[in-house]
């Protein structure tokens, strides 16, 4: 051990270099490992710990006794719990105020939210459960006073958390519990008080389908007004996420590869220059294993340290925006759980070094004693292109450059694992770059989606006409949603958008087969629902509307649809209307080619309607989406390191191998700046190429990989943006400029003299 | 020498194999599987909605009418299976649509209303491998008085080929996968997804009928009336015969919840004979559907348990189930209509006399709906409480397990036993065994224990869909409790002298 | 007349720890312009760190080197290598040529950092030394003496006032070595410095003045 540490010592500026790569690697696994196994084990963690239901039901206000004797009679039911959900409600605390909060009056029985601060709320005081969003947007704790209207002032007991919706202030409704005997107690007893929702546990829930089948004649003459499954909350709210875990783990193993294949070529290069000492001790008797072995342990004793570094700053770094996102979804940290993928992504990457460390040694310990110790140029490979002529007379200016690309070009295998890793690098974080940029322009463009209506505004049926004589607008229609789910699988939800007439003026997600619907008795259909159901053109589609009534349609055509994970139909209002009285909805406005959007808001508020700009996801998931984008940004930026220690490690080996060169050009009067011109001319072998590799592999291989994984929901645009690659170009330029600068200086430190006492 | 014995031990122990498998299998053939409940019973653990096998239930003693001791000999064993409602469930003369509005009417519809006869030939199976004297089947043997289905259920229970399809081959129902209803179950798209079920269910199957065991019929009301309501009529005829359904109803109807049976009549009357009331679908016609009269339907019976045949339409009738046994049956269905049970003075007259001949004999009757809830049923009990005789009264209707005791003045008294239907969870068979006792002095007890049926083929995924039923058997509790399935009942000793 | 080259007191140790030894002890010496001066002594006596500290190529542990009137000790890596540019010409024992380009572009290379114009004389110098022929060819494909022509045609592509040859024949055969000798001498014949190490007796037959260099002083 201690001659491992001399040895470590000895070549300080190696393993500094060595050191930084690893961690790098690190930070890029741990952050990509941390994000992406909160966001993937968040939600079930945070339903096993809220002991979410395995169905929650809304209904029209009730007698609980009616309810309870309708939906005793379920099957595979273990447990029903009861709430009564009053909206608008005033709620205020500490300066905040929202008019839109939700009081939920809990009964006895099972809660079906988790405490994550302080305590329940269960006697008949005066006090109330804060959702956690609403603690941390309004800053409430244990102890503080929330007022609510009609109810006074209530002590928030705790904080309580439950997954069957986003959190405020994602969701715009800010929600409190209170317990049914503090209502009792305040407004008279009543033994048998109303209720409209169910919370329903199943004893057996991969039987939820039969529950959901029997519940359909059991609740006939209820209002149901929402059926929401564990399934159909996790759909709405992961809506998103998934592309970017998938994204994140792809990263982690490249982050893994990349560090691998860098100090593959480090070791390499080491055991080359350590050829002699290794020929003399195999000389003496040593085995093959224990030279392997005393590589192995070289790197690691490097890998360990800065390899935990970089695991460990990169999850704490994104702990923070982790958090975030987890907040916004409701969702749970994994806690001290997280240490176990963490340990198992170190582990790897300890692997993968230990290969990348062992590998050249086992190769090179097949070569025979005397060879070591004759030492020099082991590889066969020459360093020199022979017998070719350069043109004469050929201009020299630029030749400092040539020079450079030739020394980095003279080491081909080096050469070449450098800038593969480089593309692939430059390649991830292409991707990366291009998926934050979709993420952004979901949030902002509506034509992402297909959207071509740029306005929405608040309003009925009847009021679409008067929009649409404003001057400006193009057409104006409702735009009506009804979370539903599929008649003959009732664990599979869907989302109906419906208009009175026409979809296409304002949204045309691109057909993928089929065509589009012509009569209300026609459905278009998202991929991803498609798939869901194996439905076709041509096939048929049943829809259990919350009324129980069954809707029967023909599906014209299948579209690729981004929103609610591509689980979407599009169908006319006029079937639906059958259904209940009216469906709602803003009023999709169209806005005529040229016409100015400030404009017409203007002329919409003259005529007394609100506007809003239509985002391309919805409002709520907006935040999401930013704070996914950043994520993925600052992933990207960890791969970045991983490119800068790659290229300084290269040049550095270089240098080294050509020590006697630079020695000569130094005396034959290089000024450093000279000097730093050769090294930027390897540098340019390194980056340019790189490069381009990189721009290829994402354009042909990434990007569509990806773009296959998502093409249940849109055709994603992955493709590079100018801009994407100009930043990628510029990022590995400056990792170029950083490592000559770099690789100069240390250069320089040595003495003239000394260089040119080495073989080249 | 050692060789020899070796080949005659092989030859020994390959014999005994064989016989034991070939026995194994004999055995399978000669006595099928049996629902006993004293063997095993079927029961949802886990709360999931599932039936699957559980422990025995052996019998318990009930004594508030004295203990019974134990048996020393068994006097006669009757079978009681009550309700089969085998159905034509593709008859246009049916209310299916009604279902959804609950109660009264939601006998109307049943998620596995297709598969009535095969339920019936699995429970008839199940009560052969008991070995009974007699069967009692306790009236509704048939849902809507039709003809082809009480020749479709007296095929099951005589044995022959059953075709339980009627109209065009096929299915042509409610629950067709097309229907855009999801308030009736389409096994074929809703879950559980039985796919092909109702295709299955309508092809014709062998039935083994109860073989020597004597068969004891009741009449109920959906014997004689439509829906077990109405008495057929000249237009109920037109449209069982016709070739139109009614698919759903345009407006919510009002049907008095809780009203007496003349006004529930009168509504579902009114309902039937109003014009486009809702959409119809045309359907095969198929004249089978008629309603027999009800002394057509008497006559019928009465010739498949070979009774002499009388010029009465009430299928009241006097058996002798071996030396000591005998069962008074009342026919207690009022033909004006309703479900309610009655009985007139002319058969408490005819009970009487025949209580009085009875001699030292065990008697038991039989009614199809229970004498405590039937007009007239009071003088009935009255009657039955001075007649020492009679130990037990045997009724169905209800689709629930019961067993009270009824106390004679002066001690002793005898049961009122209620026995669930093959219509509704639990689905379940009676046995009843009368023995007399090694007490002293020798008196009677009754020994009395539930049957499921072998769950074979479509009748295990009836009994799966029955339970689920939330209109069913489960939510109403008609298993009922332990005390009212597998007991002994003892009868205050002693009662009347036994015969050998 | 000042000294193109000036030392005083040069001061160099080598080693460490019980391997050290003082290869240079207060080493003393002037140059003139268009003197031939060699350097001899015996092998590992400092000879080639003498040339080394002269030119600037490594550091001296004391005392001080002039070149053409500027001190060294002060001037930065910049100023160094202009100065190694334009002042000085080095010849090595081992060529030193870079492999990756021809003998005219070795030259060419160096003519890189020398005052502008000196791009001009590449050729001319090429021609001069008769290397016209293998100006394409790879050092690989040279011969020795071949190679440290092309060596001495950089050196002297800047014009430098000061030229050192660190054993410039002692890889080379007679005949090229002589040729080599001859460059050097009309290199100081020209009015240049040229100070050479050197085991060879034909060029401390040729120099001017031969100082031997023992114990860490030069006599």
């Amino acid at each position: 051990m201690r001659r491992a540490l001399q040895r470590l010592l000895g070549r300080r500026r190696q393993v500094l270099v060595a050191a930084t790569l690893i961690a790098a690697a690190g930070l890029a696994v741990g952050v990509a490992g941390s994000v992406g196994y909160s966001l993937a084990t968040g939600y079930d963690r945070a339903a096993q710990r809220s002991d979410q239901p395995d169905i929650l039901a809304r209904f029209a206000p009730r007698r609980r006794s009616e309810l309870r004797a309708r939906l005793d009679r379920l099957p595979n039911v273990e447990r029903i719990s009861y709430r009564l959900e009053v909206n608008r409600i005033g709620l205020g605390a500490g300066g905040r105020f929202s008019r839109r909060g939700a009081v939920h009056v809990v009964h006895p029985g099972r809660r079906g939210y988790a405490i994550v601060a302080g305590r329940d709320v269960r006697g008949d005081g005066a006090e109330a459960l804060v959702e956690r969003g609403v603690a941390r947007e309004w800053d409430l704790q244990p102890g503080d006073r929330i007022s609510v209207r009609q109810l006074g002032e209530l002590r928030v007991a705790g904080i309580a958390l439950s997954v069957d919706n986003v959190a405020f202030p994602l969701a715009s409704v800010p929600r409190i519990y209170v317990s049914e005997a503090m209502i009792q107690r305040r407004f008279g007893a009543d033994p048998d008080p109303d209720v409209n929702i169910a919370l329903v546990w199943l004893a057996d829930p991969a039987r939820l389908d039969v529950t959901l089948a029997a519940a359909r004649p059991a609740a006939f003459g209820l209002r149901t007004e929402q059926l929401l499954t564990g399934r159909g909350v996790r759909q709405a709210i992961d809506q998103a996420a998934g592309i970017v875990i998938a994204l994140l783990a792809i990263l982690a193993l490249v982050a893994c590869v990349c560090a691998g294949a860098m100090l593959a070529a480090a070791a390499s290069a080491e055991v080359r220059r350590r050829a002699p000492v290794l020929g003399v001790q195999r000389a003496l008797g040593a085995t093959r294993r224990r030279t392997v072995g005393e590589q192995v342990l070289d790197a690691l004793l490097v890998a360990v340290p800065a390899a935990a570094a970089g695991v460990a700053i990169g999850a704490l770094a994104a702990a923070a925006p982790t958090a975030a996102l987890l907040g916004y979804l409701n969702e749970l940290a994994p806690g001290a759980a997280l240490l176990w993928p963490l340990v198992a992504a170190f582990a790897a990457l300890m692997a993968v070094v230990a290969a990348g460390a062992a590998w050249p040694a086992w190769r090179l310990g097949r070569r025979p004693i005397a060879a070591l110790l004759r030492g020099g140029d082991l590889t066969a490979r020459s360093c020199v292109r022979r017998g070719r002529r350069r043109g004469a007379g050929r201009d020299a200016r630029g030749g400092l450059l040539a020079l450079g690309a030739h020394f980095a070009l003279a080491r081909r295998a080096r050469w070449l694992s450098c800038v593969c890793v480089l593309a692939v690098a430059a390649a991830a974080v292409l991707l990366v770059l291009a998926v934050a940029d979709l993420l952004v322009s979901l949030r902002d463009d509506p034509g992402t989606l297909g959207r071509r209506y740029a306005l929405t505004v608040p309003g009925e049926a009847a009021d679409a006409a008067a929009v649409q004589r404003i001057p400006g607008v193009a057409a104006a229609a409702q735009r009506s949603t009804v979370d539903a789910a599929d008649s003959f699988s009732l664990t599979e939800p869907l989302r109906v958008i419906a208009y009175p007439g026409d979809h296409v003026p304002f949204e045309a997600p691109p057909l993928a087969s089929g065509r589009r619907l012509r009569t209300e008795r026609e459905v278009e259909v998202g991929a991803g629902l498609a798939d869901a159901l194996g439905l076709r053109p041509g096939g048929q589609l049943a829809i259990q509307a919350a009324s129980g009534r069954e809707l029967r349609f023909r599906v014209a055509g299948i579209v690729r649809a981004l929103e609610n994970d591509g689980r979407v139909v599009y169908a006319r209002t006029a079937p639906l209307l059958r259904d209940g009285p009216s469906l709602g909805g803003p009023i999709a406005v169209r806005l005529e080619p040229g016409a100015a959007r400030g404009a017409v808001v203007r002329r919409l508020a003259r005529a007394g309607f609100a506007s809003r700009a239509t985002g391309g996801a919805t409002a709520r998931n907006q935040a999401f989406l930013a704070v996914l984008a950043t994520v993925l940004r600052n992933v990207a930026l960890a791969i970045g390191l991983v490119c800068l220690a790659a290229v300084v490690q290269t040049l550095t080996l270089t240098a080294r191998d050509r020590r006697r060169s630079l020695a000569v050009l130094r005396a034959t009067g290089a000024t450093p700046r000279a000097l730093a011109a050769v090294l930027a001319g390897a540098a340019a072998a390194l980056v340019v190429p790189a490069l381009a590799a990189g721009v290829a592999l994402q354009r042909l291989v990434l990007a569509p990989v990806v773009a296959g994984l998502a093409a249940d929901y849109a055709t994603l645009p992955l493709g590079v943006s100018a801009g994407d690659a100009l930043a990628v170009g510029g990022g590995l330029t400056l990792v170029g400029v950083i490592a000559v600068l770099v690789v100069t200086r240390s250069a320089l430190g040595e003495p003239i003299a000394a260089g040119l006492e080495h073989e080249d | 020498m050692a060789l020899r014995v070796h080949i005659r031990l092989l030859a020994v122990v390959a014999c005994l194999a064989a016989a034991a498998a070939a026995s194994g299998c004999g055995a399978a053939d000669r006595a099928p599987a049996s629902g006993s409940t004293l063997r095993s019973t079927l029961r949802d653990a886990d709360g999931d909605g599932a039936l699957e096998p559980g422990p025995a239930e052996p019998l318990v003693a009930r004594t508030q009418l004295g203990a019974p001791g134990p048996a020393e000999r068994t006097l006669a064993t009757l079978a009681i299976v009550s309700d089969a409602h085998v159905r034509d469930e593709e008859s246009p003369a049916r209310v299916p649509f009604l279902d959804r509005f609950g109660a009264p009417v939601d006998s109307t519809f049943r998620p596995h209303e297709a598969l009535s006869a095969q339920v019936l030939d699995a429970s008839v199976r199940a009560i052969r491998a008991e070995r009974p004297d007699a069967v009692l089947v306790a009236g509704d043997l048939v849902d809507n008085a039709q003809a082809n289905e009480l020749a479709l259920a007296l095929t099951v229970l005589r044995g022959g080929t059953a075709r339980p399809d009627s109209g065009a081959a096929g299915y042509d129902g409610p629950q067709r996968a097309a229907n855009p209803d999801p308030l009736f179950y389409r096994p074929d798209v809703d879950a559980p997804r039985h796919p092909g079920l109702l295709a299955r269910a309508q092809r014709p199957f062998r039935a083994v009928g109860l073989g020597g065991a004597r068969l004891l019929p009741l009449i109920g009301n959906h014997d004689l009336l439509v829906q077990g309501e109405l008495p057929p009529d000249a237009r109920t005829q037109a449209i069982a015969t016709g070739d139109r359904r009614l698919t759903r109803l345009r407006e919510r109807p009002q049907l008095p919840d809780g009203a007496p049976a003349a006004l529930r009549i009168a509504a579902i009357r009114a309902l039937l004979a109003g014009p486009a009331l809702g959409p119809t679908r045309r359907v095969a016609a198929d004249p089978g559907r008629r309603a027999l009269r009800p002394a057509q339907v008497a006559a019928r019976l009465r010739a498949a348990a070979g009774l002499p045949a009388t010029a009465s339409d009430a299928l009241d009738y006097t058996a002798d189930v071996g030396p000591s046994l005998r069962i008074l049956a009342l026919d207690a269905v009022d033909r004006t209509g309703g479900s309610e049970g009655r009985i007139t003075p002319r058969q408490l007259t005819w009970l009487r006399r025949e209580l009085a001949r009875a001699g030292r004999r065990a008697v038991i009757v039989a009614t199809h709906q229970p004498l405590r809830s039937s007009r007239g049923g009071a003088a009935v009990l009255r009657l039955l409480d001075s007649s020492p005789a009679v130990v037990a009264a045997l009724s169905g209707h209800t689709h629930r397990h019961r067993i009270e005791p009824r106390r004679r003045r002066g001690g002793g008294g005898y049961w009122l036993i209620e026995t669930a239907s093959l219509a509704d969870h639990p689905q379940q068979a009676r046995m009843l065994r009368l023995v007399r006792t090694r007490s002293r002095p020798a008196g009677l007890a009754l020994e009395t224990w539930v049957v499921d049926h072998d769950g074979a083929g479509l009748a295990g995924t009836a009994r799966e869909l029955a339970y689920l039923d939330v209109q069913g058997g489960r939510p109403r509790n008609l298993q009922a409790r332990r005390g009212d399935r597998n007991v002994r009942l003892g009868l205050r000793a002693p009662c009347c002298g036994p015969i050998s | 007349m000042t000294p193109l080259l000036r030392l005083r007191g040069l001061t160099k140790t080598v080693g460490s720890g019980r391997a050290a030894r003082r290869v240079l002890d207060r080493v003393d010496l002037d140059l003139q312009p268009g003197e031939l001066a060699a350097v001899v002594g015996p092998s590992g006596s400092g000879k080639s760190t003498l040339l080394q500290l002269a030119g600037g190529l490594d550091r001296a542990d004391a005392g001080e080197v002039t070149i053409a009137g500027q001190r060294l000790d002060g001037c930065s890596d910049t100023a160094l290598a202009r100065l190694r540019a334009r002042r000085l010409g080095f010849v090595f024992q081992a060529f030193h040529l870079v492999p990756e380009l021809s003998g005219e572009e070795n030259v060419r290379l160096a003519a890189r950092f020398g005052p502008p114009g000196a791009s001009r004389r590449v050729a001319a110098l090429v021609d001069a030394m008769a290397l016209r022929a293998v100006a394409d060819a790879l050092p690989a494909q040279l011969s020795g003496g071949e190679q440290q022509r092309f060596a001495v045609a950089r050196a002297l592509v800047n014009d430098p006032a000061l030229v050192l040859a660190d054993e410039p024949t002692g890889n080379l055969d007679a005949s090229s070595g002589a040729i080599v000798l001859d460059l050097l001498s009309a290199a100081a014949a020209a009015g240049r410095g040229v100070l050479v190490v050197t085991h060879d007796a034909a060029v401390t037959a040729r120099a001017d003045r031969v100082l031997a260099l023992q114990d860490g002083r030069l006599r």
